[in-house]
């Protein structure tokens, strides 16, 4: 698979980054909140891009992706680490961005421009890249929820079938037979667009 | 099955929805697999010979390829983001303030969170300390001195000191080897007297708790 094992790196550069995420799981659940805001530099950026290809455009991605936080830091006490905490904020993510599909159906662009350090490339370009992303994206939004988001966790996030199965609360032949239908949707677009 | 012929280049022809193999048997479904995982260019024993296999391969990884350069792009992280779940958390997290002062022009609070900071920052400090978190919890009788101070209060005793008692909670995970109680001494030394300086505080209890060592 792609990128197995991304789901357990961590974020450097946190005050934090000597202990794990189960010892500030620990001290956050004891009230400890900068614990919380530790994890929260972790792993805020998961959710944050989880979001964002779950939904296509980046304000609705803000929303969930702060929503999801929140949730997080209420449930945290009912927390009992029997998964890691990337995959159960997985879990809130994909759950709170699927009321969302449900709720709207609309897709902007992704437009990552303005975040994406790209120096060398020149307008034209940009342009094209533009239109790449845009393609993808409307491709990747206009799949059905379930497929949308076994696509998304495999190859967007690089969850193997098993995480993806634990974190959607299905079995692992169910997100295979996911991943082969949007696979085959999302090829016959893109063939298309180009 | 396709029939076997030219291998077929075209992928709504090679993922038609009666199409669930190449001429030569191999399963469609699992050749998109393993290109869309980025794998195209690496052939199986039987892909090494199989124009059929090739001929797939190679339009299912360019039809991925997008979305595979998409997918390993960085993703800017809203500066906002951070900010904006530490202010919603606040508000669940029952606010607690210290009051420092009641005097006739209003009180001077200060908020449990910012003391705790104080000594947090002040215990990271400390050498041999690799982590320290606070918190901070208002006292039950300090309130009860707030509230029969607010209901009785005279103008001669005006500026007074109130509630400035403060109790403090650090976690410290701690460098494996250093003297743990003198480590864990002066990190309560240090927070105290950030908070005397800092806010004022008199009679302040900082209890240090190391939970973990670390190499």
């Amino acid at each position: 698979m792609a990128r197995a094992g991304r789901l357990f790196r961590h974020g450097g550069g946190t005050v934090g980054s000597d202990v794990d995420d189960a010892y500030l799981v620990r001290r956050a659940q004891e009230g400890y909140v900068d614990a919380y805001a530790d994890l929260v530099d972790r792993h805020g950026g998961l959710a944050y891009r989880v979001a964002l290809r779950l939904l296509g455009n980046h304000h609705d991605a803000e929303d969930v992706a702060q929503e999801a936080l929140v949730t997080a830091w209420q449930q945290l006490p009912g927390f009992r680490g029997n998964s890691s905490f990337p995959t159960w904020l997985y879990q809130i993510v994909t759950r709170r961005a699927l009321n969302r599909i449900t709720r709207t159906r609309v897709t902007e662009s992704l437009d990552l421009l303005g975040d994406v350090s790209d120096a060398g490339a020149g307008p034209g370009q940009h342009a094209e890249r533009d239109l790449t992303v845009d393609a993808v994206t409307a491709a990747v939004s206009a799949l059905p929820p379930p497929q949308r988001i076994a696509i998304v966790l495999h190859h967007f996030e690089g969850l193997s079938n098993a995480e993806i199965a634990l974190i959607t609360g299905s079995s692992i032949p169910a997100v295979r037979s996911h991943l082969f239908r949007g696979r085959r949707t999302l090829s016959k677009t893109l063939a298309e667009w180009r | 099955m396709s029939s076997p012929g030219q291998p077929i280049d075209d992928v709504n022809l090679l993922l038609s929805d009666a199409n669930q193999h190449l001429a030569c048997g191999a399963d469609i479904d699992e050749l998109l697999e393993q290109a869309a995982d980025g794998y195209a260019g690496q052939f199986t024993s039987h892909q090494r010979d199989c124009v059929y296999c090739q001929a797939a391969l190679r339009e299912f990884g360019r039809v991925w390829e997008p979305v595979r350069s998409l997918a390993a792009e960085r993703v800017a992280v809203p500066a906002a983001l951070k900010g904006a779940v530490a202010s919603q958390i606040r508000k669940l997290v029952a606010d607690v303030r210290y009051t420092l002062q009641l005097n006739d022009g209003g009180a001077i609070r200060i908020a449990a969170r910012v003391v705790a900071r104080i000594a947090r920052e002040a215990a990271r400090d400390v050498p041999g300390v690799r982590v320290a978190f606070g918190r901070s919890s208002h006292s039950r009788m300090a309130s009860l001195v707030e509230r029969a101070a607010l209901g009785h209060r005279h103008p001669n005793a005006a500026v007074g000191v109130l509630g400035r008692t403060a109790v403090v909670d650090l976690a410290i995970v701690a460098q494996y080897g250093d003297e743990l109680d003198a480590v864990a001494r002066e990190v309560q030394r240090r927070a105290v007297a950030e908070l005397r300086r800092k806010v004022g505080l008199r009679d302040v209890t900082v209890n240090v708790t190391v939970d973990d060592v670390i190499t």
